[in-house]
């Protein structure tokens, strides 16, 4: 798997995604940029400016017309993919960790910081997709308020039916996406460790969660049953579900601020995989100088990308020995 | 006026004497110059004759020298291989075709070659160790009612 | 069960209190009925579960285990297999006669076939009785030697078929005893939350594990480690046990004041800080104030200097006949086993004694057939008399060999295990003071006249010296000096010793076998059974390395060292990261490396190797504190039977061979089988998650 560098942002990455089709990448960093590349090369589209603050969530809609972003200026902004233009700023008393479209496109979900005096939400707008992009409402369709620990991250499940939270507490919570109701709780993580990613299965039937306890849970939308988990020896920021294969990539490393001393050994800047049904460790790559912040896989399962701390984005594309790794009991199932 | 056309005559005729005369000298001269310089540019060229040669000759001497250097380490370096390498023949070589990268090569080698054999003289340890730990387990449990009635 | 030592009393001293116990179902177990033609049969479960065509496989293997208690053959093992192809996990097995079949629920019930799987072997008659339902699986006993005996087996450990050893794990809040599984993650015995406050610690031969309290020390043994003594010295913070387990020797640094009635202490223990404790009536012997806790004022103004506390305060004889306390540059008091007493009423006064060493076993000193013990002392240049090192007997108390010693900075007295020598290291100074050096004088013991040998071609400082146990060859690391300013520790040095080949079988002089220079080793580390060490670099910032040696590597042998009883050979180098601690598992088949939060914080856990130093596992564990092999009682073997399982080790090998063998196929099978399952499992998930979606 030869990597593709992207370089093009001077602070550390928070998330990237990539467009249905997986042509392009996006990525959003602490230094207020929104970064677009064409997979294929590497070459930048573009950028897109308006962010005051860190940007730290990006995602793109289902008909790849509107990114949506979110970032410490307390603002969710959508932007027209083609010309770049913020077509629409929606303002908040306080930062934006998570945005993400419905699988239809026709919702967008924003989970807002806990801060003095405002306890963190999760909040719904309908999205228009007209031919005038900047026509959007200012009403809120839907607003969760997250009492007992603030969410971190937040998806939708299948059929936008539920939303699905990670919290700071470690536990996973299941709303009703029309209602707002809290249907059920979920220990997934180890008391007190923070919840740092989510993301759904393709059919957004169950999903991966990675936990600052060192592990990464696979868990059914439905029920907030843990089907699967993967033990890793460092605290997990990202993980991610590979289509195609049944594997999982996780991604972490310890923050700088919490290295005990210099040694470099405490880092472990490695990109995980794990065998998504035996959850054993399959194999490791490196390359990032810091801890890996989010990682995506591309829609049709080809390749990778991760973002690091170290301001950087890799690109992998998975070669023939990826796909053709088999465990013989997988192989005697495809023989049958 | 006869008289006078003889002695304008003669002294034309010395004029041209004189001038041959000079011209001769002149021509004396340059052939003596160039003689000298043909002679300088002999001893010149000998010179650095003598120099090349003596160039060449102490450039050959040191290669003798860096050659036989050389030799002697590979020597020195076989006579280690020799010592050190339980049945390794050399008898069928040639020293002279020998480098410091095929020694380097061959001693590499033996070193693998001596890790392998001590690798497989510690499997085998190995195996006894538990074998026979386990054999005297195996032997010792029959005794432990006995040490329990104690 | 999370035992806080408040709430133990006498009669939960048992975790398992006998009366409770129903032994009817085993007492049928074991009673054989001759009556019924289904005695000769027995049910095993617990077996794996295997496809038909590994069928085969198994019963040989199982079969192999089932005729160490009977005999029975291929035909008479029955195991069914059922509509998937597949077993069910148990097997009738038909034995000759009934006492066979007895003796296979006796022995084999609860024995483990491979690492995965535990036997339960139970009569088919019982089988019929209970119906065989629920009750076999749901009962699942733990392996339990001899489980009706009254009173538990304190050494059952012993008696794991698979010959595995245990050792103890304190991290976090949890000590959990384990057995060692080698590449697989170690299995429980037991785990507990808060079963220490402090620390755990094995008695000499394995039998108990102490864990220290505020209140006092409790032992536990048994199968399941139940309690078993306790002895309540409030405030506890040191144990040594005297080496045959009998005594226990606690000290704290708290007075001891005494609340009559509350506890077996009496108006005796009043204001001690060591009791020395029978273990068995778990009554205290005698106490003590510690000599070392009022240490002579400083200066005028100057609060006085820390002392360090000798530790073991009183140091045991190998036969537990007696222990000894020196008042350092005074005197040293010998007290006489069981009652206690000081011998014959007197303390020895001995000038300036430094520091003394029982011998770690029982002497054999030529031409010497009386009783004796012996230790060894030494005593620091005072005015102009040099200093000493004196051999003592005991009880006559008479010096048998004294040695004087010029120019002495310190002294550390090392024996070797079996008595047959000890070597002095003498590190001596200049006329000027100021440079240092070592000299090893070696007290051959057990030779006419105790002769003393001198090793003194050391040039540096030695800073760690360790015989071989059992054998006569040592190790020493010497560290060259400081450069002044730097703060780079000196490189050391390690050196392999071992006597000349002598004619006749004597021990020839020590000389030199190699240095390896350069290096940043400090630890030396023999395997319990000698010829193999470990020298690493343990507790260093920037070096955490590892040295595996072999003494007697039976590849050929260096011509220059053809005359010394050694052939050294490095068998491989490992890396640990932090590393703490080493140590040896008691039959020197294992080596754990383990960095502890006692030490640093920095990638708690520990690595496991073979001897050899071959990797098997690399375990991180947060907040890692201690591993502690058990340690095992002395061979029950004869001499005699050792000889003969000696000589005859290659049929034991042949068995063991092909019992590793079928193991890693049964276990192979099992990953497979669990795989299959999993993938199974997982896609009947995702089929029933699709037709729910469809159905929504």
């Amino acid at each position: 798997m030869r990597p593709v560098l992207l370089s093009g942002h001077e602070r550390s990455l928070n998330q990237i995604k990539y467009t249905p089709d997986g042509d392009l990448l996006f990525s959003v960093a602490k230094d207020k940029n929104v970064c677009a590349w064409f997979t294929s090369n590497g070459e930048r589209l573009g950028t897109y400016h308006g962010h005051q603050g860190a940007v730290w969530t990006v995602d793109v809609s289902p008909n790849t017309r509107l990114l949506a972003t979110g970032a410490a200026d307390n603002n969710v902004k959508l932007w027209n993919i083609k010309t770049g233009e913020c077509v629409k700023t929606w303002g908040f008393p306080t930062a934006v960790k998570r945005v993400e479209f419905s699988e239809d496109g026709t919702q967008l979900l924003a989970v807002t910081e806990k801060r003095m005096g405002y306890l963190g939400t999760i909040v719904v707008y309908d999205i228009r997709y007209g031919e005038d992009l900047s026509d959007q409402t200012d009403e809120q369709s839907l607003r969760i308020e997250c009492e007992r620990s603030k969410a971190t991250v937040a998806a939708w499940s299948y059929l936008s039916k539920y939303i699905i939270a990670g919290h700071e507490d470690g536990t996973v919570s299941q709303y009703d996406a029309k209602s707002g109701e809290l249907l059920l709780d979920a220990e997934v993580h180890d008391d007190g460790y923070q919840v740092n990613d989510l993301q759904m299965s393709q059919d957004r039937t169950y999903f991966i969660t990675a936990g600052k306890d060192k592990q990464a849970k696979l868990v059914t939308c439905r029920d907030l049953e843990i089907l699967k988990t993967y033990k890793a020896d460092t605290p997990l920021n990202t993980a991610a579900i590979t289509p195609k294969k049944d594997f999982v990539i996780l991604g972490g490393g310890q923050a700088a601020m919490d290295v005990t001393t210099t040694s470099a050994r405490q880092g472990k800047f490695e990109a995980r995989f794990y065998h998504k049904i035996f959850e054993d460790e399959i194999g490791r790559v490196r390359g990032h100088f810091g801890p890996l912040n989010t990682i995506a896989v591309h829609p049709q399962g080809t390749a990778y990308a991760s973002g690091g701390e170290d301001g950087y984005v890799r690109m992998h594309a998975f070669d023939k020995p990826y796909f053709d790794f088999m465990y013989e009991v997988e192989r005697e199932q495809a023989r049958r | 006026k006869e008289h006078e056309e003889t002695l304008s005559r003669r002294a034309i005729i010395e004029k041209k004497k004189e001038l041959a005369s000079d011209a001769l000298i002149k021509r004396q001269r340059e052939e003596e110059t160039r003689k000298r310089r043909r002679v300088q540019q002999a001893a010149e060229a000998e010179r650095q004759r003598l120099i090349d040669e003596h160039r060449e000759r102490e450039r050959k001497r040191l290669k003798d020298q860096q050659d036989q250097i050389k030799r002697k380490e590979i020597e020195k370096q076989l006579d280690e291989l020799k010592a050190s390498g339980k049945g390794f023949s050399l008898d069928d070589m040639n020293i002279d075709e020998l480098d410091s990268s095929t020694i380097r090569a061959m001693k590499l080698a033996q070193l693998e070659k001596d890790n392998r054999e001590r690798d497989e003289r510690v499997r085998i340890t190995a195996k006894r160790v538990d074998h026979l730990e386990r054999a005297f387990r195996r032997e010792e449990i029959k005794h432990l009612p006995e040490d329990y009635e104690r | 069960m999370a035992p806080t030592f408040d709430t133990l009393s006498d009669h939960d001293f048992d975790d398992v209190d006998e009366e409770e116990i129903d032994f009817s179902d085993l007492r049928a177990q074991y009673d054989v009925r001759r009556d019924q033609g289904l005695d000769t049969f027995v049910v095993i479960d617990g077996l794996p579960i295997v496809p038909a065509e590994n069928k085969s496989k198994l019963v040989k293997f199982l079969l192999k285990k089932l005729n160490t208690v009977g005999n029975t053959s291929e035909d008479a093992i029955l195991m069914p297999m059922n509509d998937q192809n597949m077993s069910d996990g148990f097997a009738f097995v038909e034995y000759e006669t009934p006492e066979q079949a007895a003796a296979a629920t006796k022995h084999l019930h609860g024995a483990a076939l491979d690492r995965r799987h535990t036997l339960a072997v139970n009569k088919l008659t019982d089988i019929d009785r209970y119906g065989r339902e629920g009750r076999i699986d749901d009962e699942y006993e733990p392996p339990e030697i001899e489980p009706f005996h009254e009173k538990e087996h304190l050494r059952s450990w012993l008696g794991d078929p698979a010959a595995r050893d245990q050792f103890v794990m304190f991290r976090g809040d949890n000590v959990g005893v384990f057995w060692n599984m080698k590449k697989d993650p170690p299995e429980p015995v037991v785990d507990r939350k808060h079963w220490t406050q402090l620390f755990v610690q094995w008695s000499p031969q394995g039998t108990f594990l102490a864990s220290i309290h505020q209140q006092g020390v409790q032992l536990w043994g048994g199968p399941m480690f139940s309690k078993q003594k306790q002895f309540p010295h409030p405030f506890v913070s040191l144990i040594e046990f005297s080496p045959g387990e009998r005594y226990l020797t606690t000290w704290s640094n708290q007075p001891i004041s005494v609340e009559e009635g509350k506890t077996s202490l009496t108006i005796e223990e009043e204001g001690k800080h060591i009791v020395i404790w029978d273990i068995v009536t778990g009554k205290p012997l005698r106490s003590f104030v510690a000599h070392d806790l009022t240490p002579p004022p400083g200066p005028e103004g100057e609060a006085p200097p820390k002392k360090k506390v000798q530790w073991p305060a009183f140091k045991w004889s190998s036969d537990e006949k007696y222990v000894a306390r020196m008042k350092q540059h005074e005197s040293l008091s010998i007290y006489e086993l069981p009652r206690m007493n000081l011998l014959d009423k007197t303390s020895i006064k001995i000038e300036g004694i430094m520091d003394f060493e029982w011998a770690p076993s029982s002497p054999r000193r030529e031409g010497i057939k009386t009783y004796e013990q012996l230790l060894c002392f030494w005593t620091p240049e005072i005015k102009s008399n040099p200093a000493k090192v004196g051999l003592m007997s005991v009880p006559s108390k008479e010096i048998v060999r004294t040695r004087n010693l010029f120019n002495v900075s310190d002294v550390k007295l090392h024996w070797q295990s079996e008595a047959s020598f000890v070597c002095v290291k003498v590190d001596r100074h200049s006329k000027s003071k100021k440079s240092l050096a070592t000299n090893l004088e070696i007290f051959r013991v057990r030779e006419k006249g105790v002769p003393v040998e001198v090793v003194d071609s050391i040039k540096d400082t030695v800073i760690n010296f360790a015989w071989e146990p059992k054998g006569d060859r040592f190790v020493l690391i010497t560290a060259g000096e400081v450069v002044p300013g730097s703060n780079v520790a000196a490189k050391t040095a390690v050196a392999f010793f071992c006597p000349e080949k002598a004619k006749g079988g004597g021990i020839g002089n020590f000389k030199l076998i190699r240095t390896v220079d350069k290096k940043n080793s400090n630890g030396i580390y023999w395997s319990p059974k000698g010829r193999f060490v470990v020298v690493a670099t343990v507790a260093v910032q920037q070096h955490f390395d590892l040295e595996f040696w072999d003494l007697d590597y039976e590849g050929e042998k260096a011509e220059a060292e053809k005359e010394l009883s050694a052939n050294l050979m490095s068998m491989n180098i490992q890396e640990h990261y932090g590393v703490t601690d080493v140590d040896w598992d008691p039959t020197g088949r294992y080596v754990v490396s383990s960095a502890s939060v006692w030490t640093h914080q920095m990638e708690n856990g520990y690595h496991m190797y073979t001897f050899s130093g071959v990797l098997l596992s690399e375990n991180p564990i947060e907040k890692f504190k201690q591993l502690l092999w058990r340690p095992r009682p002395p061979t029950l073997l004869s001499k005699e039977e050792q000889r003969n399982i000696r000589r005859n080790l290659r049929e034991y090998s042949r068995d063991f061979d092909e019992e590793d063998r079928y193991a890693v196929d049964i276990a192979n099978t099992a990953i497979v089988e669990e795989r299959r399952r999993l993938l199974e499992e997982w896609d009947a998930w995702v089929r029933m998650v699709k037709e729910d979606v469809k159905a929504e």
